[in-house]
């Protein structure tokens, strides 16, 4: 898990438990106006941001557009999804809505387009201006933070992360890959009306409340490696592996069946690479026509591939998140929960169970198709923020 | 798993191997293939995230450790604060100035009522000031009163000399009179303390007590000194005058030496210089060397003459601060008084030789004063008085009743005789009385003018009958003496002088010797032989009989006597042929004494009408009742004669009528004597005027006329005397 949060400050905040300091909103996608009611269960603004994780199965273009028109003077976010967390956990079919009231947050938020084709320097001046004018607005906020939503199927969000999150300084970065439920067809990302692929939607906020940004990863590298002979860096293929074709090694390699392969041994049978001493899941996304596997992030040849096996899922996130509740609990909780850790649940039958913890935990956002964590893009984590109630120089009205 | 499939034939295997390696090498290699980049990137930022979190869980855990130390920090921080304040507060509750200065000597801590005496240092005072410049400041500062002779440099150098001592206390003088004391005290870490506290007060009342003590311990001081019997002066190192006593004003008799200020020995010495005489042993100039020695000073003592006759006994000796003290003791009645004794045994044998005589002379008295007394009593008798008495009367009668001038000549002659007899009469009396040592002698201050003035004037007539020269000098002394008896002796000396002076003259004088006056009466008489000069005091003595005015030879006797009795010493020159004189010692009184008033004379004697006057006269002797029965008629009064008491008695109850004055005979025989007679009167008729005539001149006599208030007149009665009774108890009816 990695924290990045400011050092808790000095005794003296003011505690603010019963307050909205993030109004959450969700309606099924069947609902008509599903905006209007999300606007209700939002309440009265002002609102600095609102953030809309749109589920694959309604028209995104249409939410977004709503959203625009409901919300003039608001900056609206939105997304593709690959499911929902809303108030009870894992959701498939909703629109969950999350506010930043104006009151406690300061945001400013950008569209960043053509990311697989990114002209680093300049964007990296732009969030820096941004930043540095968002940081003079706010002298009295004490936390911040950077949230980052790239399209899932955009092959960039690697660069992206490395890129984005040296601009940001102190701000902890954290983020998800817009979805496409499980299909891989198409992911969108929207601010304030224009939807837009192959794009990213940078948000930064400061906030009079107490923050922290976090990585949950519950995988645990094993004896089994193996090393990439051969591969497609740009499409994130892995042709052969130990100069065999990749699919077929892999799958002698964690004893299944070539032919059975699917999502669910990918989720179970993770593969990560070591860098330095920590290693990060490059998750597989799907065998194609050729035997090749298909990766949801970046992959090289020479590349030495472990195989990982996960440790109990929700016995993992329920004691990481009452460590993230120490010594105060949150009130909200963001997250960005990988599509395979859904997989891995349902597979190993504890969907419920981690939908209980998350309500439990008051976690609402989506499930992505890859995770930013600070300069990384990785895979099968959970990443996300956390709010604590206590003032980081304020109290909550 | 293994890396190789064991199922692979072993070219495959190494075909296999050989391609791994071929992978992991370009990889190794770095291969900049554009495709590879994502992966690099994400290779490069998970290298970066993984340095960045190492780095992130350091910094997490210096903040965690900077935010622990911060808290303690804070803590600290209050804890410092508030002992800070504690500490503060507490300094300014001290009612002292109070500052702290670091082992650096840079000041910490002060508090308000720190250097506030000083209003021009105040300001200066700061954290971090040194205890250099606090000290420089201090020396400039122009509240600061710096000691005579001291630059505000030498004072700053001194207090920071004292600074380097361990421990230290001193007072600063500021102006206007006020006082700080200063200390400092060393902390354990070396820094330092000052504290400031106003002594202004206690430093004043000190003064003030020991300028009191002072004063009061010069007042007993000198008051001790003025008490000494001896001078004392005291002279300082400078051998200047400081300090002398009364006495010595007295000893030296210089005047008023406390007018001289400054006085100093050498002049002192140079002044006295020819008064004094110093013994061999101590001379003058020894006793200078003595003064202006510098080295130690043993004490010294020595006599001196002055003026030839004042001999002191001098002390002297060196003080503590290297002055020195004189004291000086006059000795010289010691001196003579050493002197003196040795005469004292000489004169103690000559005293015990002449009381040996004088008590022989005692016995010779009382075997002479027996023999007289016995011849005297004979003289004396009550029958020769009471024939005088009556004749006197009768003469005194014949004046008033004849005009013939020859026949009032022969009346005052025969007057003058029976007064001559009389006198003789008086003078045995006095004689006796004398040597039966029952004179009684009333010692006064007495004008030597009124004694001589009455005797030229009484004794001049018989001088110039004899046809000597005879002259009184006059004297304005006043002697102490009894006022009778010194007339008499006078007179005595006067008249035996003047009847034993055939020619030439008679002159009497008075000398002052010393305390005394000496009373001398010179004759050019006969003069007696030395034989006979023992015998001339004796009574009855004559050398010579005849002659005009002969008596009896009392009057020596009695000069004699009454001399012996008032302690005047007579001394008696004589030499046969040539004259003699005759001198007695009289005391003079002194000056102060009062002059004894003039003695009034007596009134004038004239008659006067008795105006029917009814008189009592209890008389048993028919002569002498006669004569005053005619002298009272004859003056208009009535007179009832009686001659025994209990006939007076008889007589007032027959005719029923109290006379108005009772003229009673002491002795009337056999029956009640005048003084029963006039108790009975006094019984039956209350006070009437009385009075007792009586040759009785016994004292017991005159005690119970004393006792009754009656009048005593002496037999012979003095015709005059009577009237002048009878006449006031006309004027005066009893009461």
């Amino acid at each position: 898990m990695t924290l990045h949060s400011k050092a808790p400050g000095l005794e003296g905040r003011a505690v603010a438990t019963q307050c909205d300091i993030l109004r959450t909103g969700e309606v099924r996608a069947s609902t008509t106006s599903p905006v209007k009611h999300l606007k209700r269960q939002l309440g009265d603004g002002p609102f600095a941001l609102i953030a809309l994780f749109v589920t694959s199965a309604v028209d995104f273009h249409d939410v977004v557009a709503q959203a625009a028109r409901l919300f003039p003077d608001t900056d609206v976010l939105a997304c593709t999804t690959a499911g929902e967390i809303g108030t009870h956990g894992y959701e498939d079919g909703l629109i969950v809505a999350i506010g930043f009231p104006a009151a406690g947050f300061e945001t400013t938020s950008m569209l960043i387009e053509d990311v697989n084709a990114l002209d680093m320097q300049a964007t990296i001046d732009r969030i820096t201006l941004e930043r540095v004018a968002l940081q003079r607005r706010t002298p009295d906020y004490s936390d911040s933070f950077a949230f980052l939503v790239v399209d899932g199927l955009s092959l960039s969000e690697d660069t992206l992360a490395a890129t984005v999150a040296p601009a940001l300084r102190d701000f902890p970065i954290f983020g998800g890959s817009a979805g496409d439920g499980t299909r891989f067809d198409h992911t969108y990302v929207a601010l304030n009306g224009k939807v837009a692929a192959n794009a990213a939607i940078l948000t930064l906020a400061r906030s009079r409340y107490r923050t922290r940004v976090f990585s949950l990863n519950h995988l645990v590298p094993g004896d089994t490696q193996m090393v990439v002979t051969g591969a497609d860096p740009a499409h994130r293929i892995v042709k052969t592996i130990n100069a065999e074709p990749a699919a077929r090694e892999y799958a002698r390699l964690v004893g299944k069946d070539p032919d059975q392969l699917d999502r669910f041994t990918f989720a179970s049978h993770p593969v990560v690479v070591r860098i330095g001493d920590t290693h990060h899941v490059r998750a597989i996304q799907q065998v194609n026509d050729r035997g090749e596997l298909v990766f949801f992030s970046a992959i090289d040849e020479g590349m030495v591939l472990t195989v990982a096996s996960p440790e109990n899922l929700s016995q993992h996130l329920e004691a990481k998140l009452t460590e993230l509740g120490k010594p105060e609990r949150p009130a909200h909780i963001i997250g960005c929960d990988c599509i395979l850790r859904r997989i891995e649940a349902e597979q190993s039958q504890q969907t419920r169970a981690i939908s209980n913890v998350l309500g439990a935990h008051h976690v609402t956002g989506f499930s992505t198709y890859g995770e930013q964590i600070g300069p990384l893009h990785v895979n099968h984590t959970m990443s996300g923020v956390a709010f604590y109630p206590t003032g980081g120089t304020d109290t909550c009205r | 798993m293994s890396l190789i499939n064991p199922q692979d034939s072993l070219e495959r295997q190494n075909e296999k191997l050989l391609q791994i390696s071929q992978a992991l090498m370009r990889r190794v290699e770095q291969k900049t293939e554009q495709s590879g980049f994502a992966y690099q990137q994400f290779e490069r930022a998970a290298l970066l995230e993984s340095e960045v979190r190492e780095r992130t869980r350091d910094l997490e855990r210096t903040l965690d450790l900077l935010q622990d130390s911060n808290a303690r920090l804070e803590q600290a921080n209050i804890e410092t604060e508030t002992a800070r304040s504690n500490l503060t507060e507490a300094i300014e509750t001290i009612n002292e100035g109070f500052a702290l200065f670091d082992q650096d000597d840079r000041l910490v801590l002060f508090n308000s009522r720190f250097c506030r005496d000083l209003q021009d240092v105040e300001p200066q005072l700061r954290e971090g000031l040194t205890f250099h410049d606090y000290v420089t400041s201090i020396s400039n500062s122009r509240f600061l009163a710096l000691p005579d002779g001291q630059t505000a440099e030498d004072w700053a150098q001194l207090r920071l000399e004292r600074h380097r001592e361990e421990h230290v206390v001193f007072n600063v003088s500021l102006i206007w009179d006020r006082w700080l004391q200063a200390s400092e005290h060393r902390t354990s870490r070396n820094g330092t303390v000052i504290l400031q506290t106003d002594v202004t007060d206690i430093i004043r009342m000190e003064r003030q007590e020991r300028d009191k003590m002072r004063h009061q311990e010069a007042r007993k001081l000198q008051a001790t000194l003025d008490h000494l019997n001896q001078g004392v002066c005291i002279f300082d190192h400078d051998k200047t005058l400081v300090g002398w006593n009364k006495r010595m004003d007295r000893l030296l008799d210089v005047g008023p030496v406390r007018a001289r200020a400054k006085l100093n020995f050498d002049e002192l010495m140079d002044q006295f210089r020819e008064e004094l005489t110093f013994n061999a042993s101590f001379t003058a100039e020894q006793l200078i060397e003595w003064t202006n020695r510098t080295r130690t000073r043993e004490p010294i003592a020595f006599e001196v003459t002055r003026k030839g006759d004042q001999i002191y006994s001098i002390f002297a000796q060196e003080m503590p601060d290297r002055g020195f003290v004189i004291s000086l003791t006059d000795v010289t009645s010691e001196r003579a008084a050493t002197r003196a004794l040795a005469d004292v045994n000489e004169k103690l044998e000559m005293w015990v030789e002449e009381r040996t005589a004088e008590l022989e002379e005692a016995l010779d008295e009382a075997e002479r004063a027996n023999a007289s007394k016995s011849r005297f009593v004979a003289a004396a008798s009550h029958d020769l008085l009471q024939p005088l008495s009556a004749a006197k009367l009768f003469v005194s009668s014949i004046v008033d009743q004849t005009d013939n001038a020859d026949i009032q000549h022969i009346v005052a002659k025969t007057e003058t005789a029976l007064q001559g007899v009389e006198a003789i009469i008086e003078a045995l009396s006095d004689i006796s009385k004398l040597d039966a040592g029952q004179a009684v002698f009333d010692i006064q201050p007495i004008s030597l003018t009124e004694v001589f003035n009455p005797l030229r004037d009484e004794l001049a007539p018989s001088a110039r009958a004899k046809g000597v020269d005879f002259t009184l000098v006059h004297s304005g002394l006043t002697v102490v003496s009894d006022p009778g008896y010194l007339r008499r002796i006078v007179q005595n000396l006067l008249s035996n002088a003047i009847r034993y002076t055939d020619t030439g003259r008679v002159l009497a004088g008075v000398r002052r010797v010393g305390d005394f006056a000496r009373i001398e009466v010179w004759d050019t008489g006969c003069g007696i032989a030395e034989h006979h000069q023992e015998t001339i005091f004796q009574e009855f003595k004559q050398l010579r009989s005849g002659g005009t005015n002969s008596g009896l030879g009392l009057g020596l006797a009695i000069v004699e006597r009454a001399c012996k009795g008032l302690r005047h010493p007579l001394e008696v020159w004589s030499q046969p042929g040539t004259g003699s004189c005759f001198s007695i010692m009289v005391p003079v009184s002194a000056p102060a004494a009062q002059m004894l008033a003039p003695r009034q004379s007596l009134p004038s004697h004239t008659l006067r009408d008795l105006n029917g006057l009814l008189v009592m006269l209890v008389e048993n002797s028919r002569s002498v009742a006669q004569a005053i029965i005619h002298l009272i008629e004859s003056s208009g009064g009535e007179v009832i004669w009686s001659e025994t008491a209990e006939e007076a008695l008889a007589t007032i109850s027959e005719i029923d009528l109290v006379p108005d004055v009772f003229l009673i005979d002491y002795q009337l025989g056999d029956g009640m004597d005048g003084i029963a007679l006039y108790d009975d009167i006094l019984d039956k008729y209350g006070r009437v005027p009385a009075c007792v005539i009586s040759a009785d001149r016994t004292a017991e006599l005159r005690a119970e006329c004393k006792r009754l208030d009656l009048r005593l007149f002496p037999k012979p009665v003095n015709a005059q005397r009577l009237y002048a009774f009878l006449s006031e108890g006309v004027l005066e009816p009893a009461q």
